[in-house]
């Protein structure tokens, strides 16, 4: 099953690079350098969903004490920190030749690195308390307060005046721009989602087997 | 404006090596506890050096558990 998966996403990815090369268009006024976005929009967005699982996930054990649901919360937060942080590192590299700076203390931007220290300390709380339970429980409750930090990520660039351009995808009337575009965004947003997927499904398994193997 | 194809490939080289090096991670980690299991389950099996089987692991009380293997019985 993980392993069809595997394949399924690893066909997806290839099928997503070919549509921001291959298809996708110059773009007008950035060149090619806007072709980042195919892979800077999808991961950003992966890890949306990743926080929010690791959200629900807490929830699930907080009521019913599952150590599936924590599995699945913690898998769910590693990966997501990796994918905010790959997410961070491509906007920075583009922001370089665009807007002229790596980095600027922007609305946008500033949330999204307090999102990222917030996960980073989750995981690190994670590996701090010895005891599992203990451990599950804390997380649980971090997973849930840091996620109210999404919305104001996701809506920092219309409350605050931001350097950072509006979502392309995932706003009021839904995407505007040409759907050759369009669809190349779609198809890396499926491809990153079926890896973000695939990755915590082999995560989530490795914990229960670290477990089974301590017991 | 410019290209920047260097930035291109710097943005989408990262990702490719980071998510590339967690894969590795995940993959090593799973042959590593998969080893780790096979130990334990031939230890397990193995007769002990006063010639009793040793039992199972669920089966053993917590003084069996923390027992180093070969140590004398207390």
């Amino acid at each position: 099953m993980v392993k069809t998966l595997g394949w399924l996403t690893a066909a997806a990815l290839a099928a997503g690079l070919v549509m921001a090369f291959g298809v996708a268009p110059r773009e007008v006024t950035q060149g090619n350098v806007q072709r980042i976005m195919y892979v800077h929009v999808p991961l950003i967005l992966a890890s949306y969903v990743a926080f929010v699982v690791l959200a629900v996930a807490s929830l699930v054990y907080l009521v019913r004490r599952d150590p599936a649901a924590d599995g699945v919360a913690h898998a769910s937060g590693e990966v997501g920190v990796m994918f905010v942080g790959l997410g961070i590192a491509t906007g920075s590299i583009w922001g370089k030749p665009t807007w002229g700076t790596w980095w600027t203390w922007d609305a946008r931007l500033t949330s999204v690195a307090i999102l990222f220290v917030m996960y980073l300390g989750y995981l690190l709380l994670r590996g701090t308390i010895d005891d599992p339970e203990r451990a599950a429980r804390y997380c649980a409750v971090l997973g849930i307060v840091a996620a109210l930090d999404i919305p104001l990520v996701h809506f920092s660039v219309y409350w605050w005046r931001t350097l950072h351009q509006p979502p392309s995808l995932m706003k009021p009337g839904g995407f505007t721009g040409s759907s050759s575009i369009l669809w190349p965004l779609l198809v890396n947003l499926l491809a990153f989602i079926l890896l973000y997927v695939y990755f915590v499904a082999r995560r989530a398994r490795l914990l229960r087997a670290q477990a089974e193997a301590i017991a | 404006m410019p290209d920047h194809w260097s930035f291109v490939a710097a943005a989408y080289g990262l990702t490719a090596a980071v998510l590339l090096i967690y894969w590795r991670r995940l993959a090593t980690k799973e042959r590593e506890v998969e080893a780790s299991k096979r130990l334990n389950a031939e230890r397990s099996r193995e007769p002990s050096i006063t010639g009793h089987p040793r039992s199972e692991p669920a089966s053993r009380t917590p003084l069996q558990q923390n027992q180093r293997p070969g140590a004398p019985l207390p």
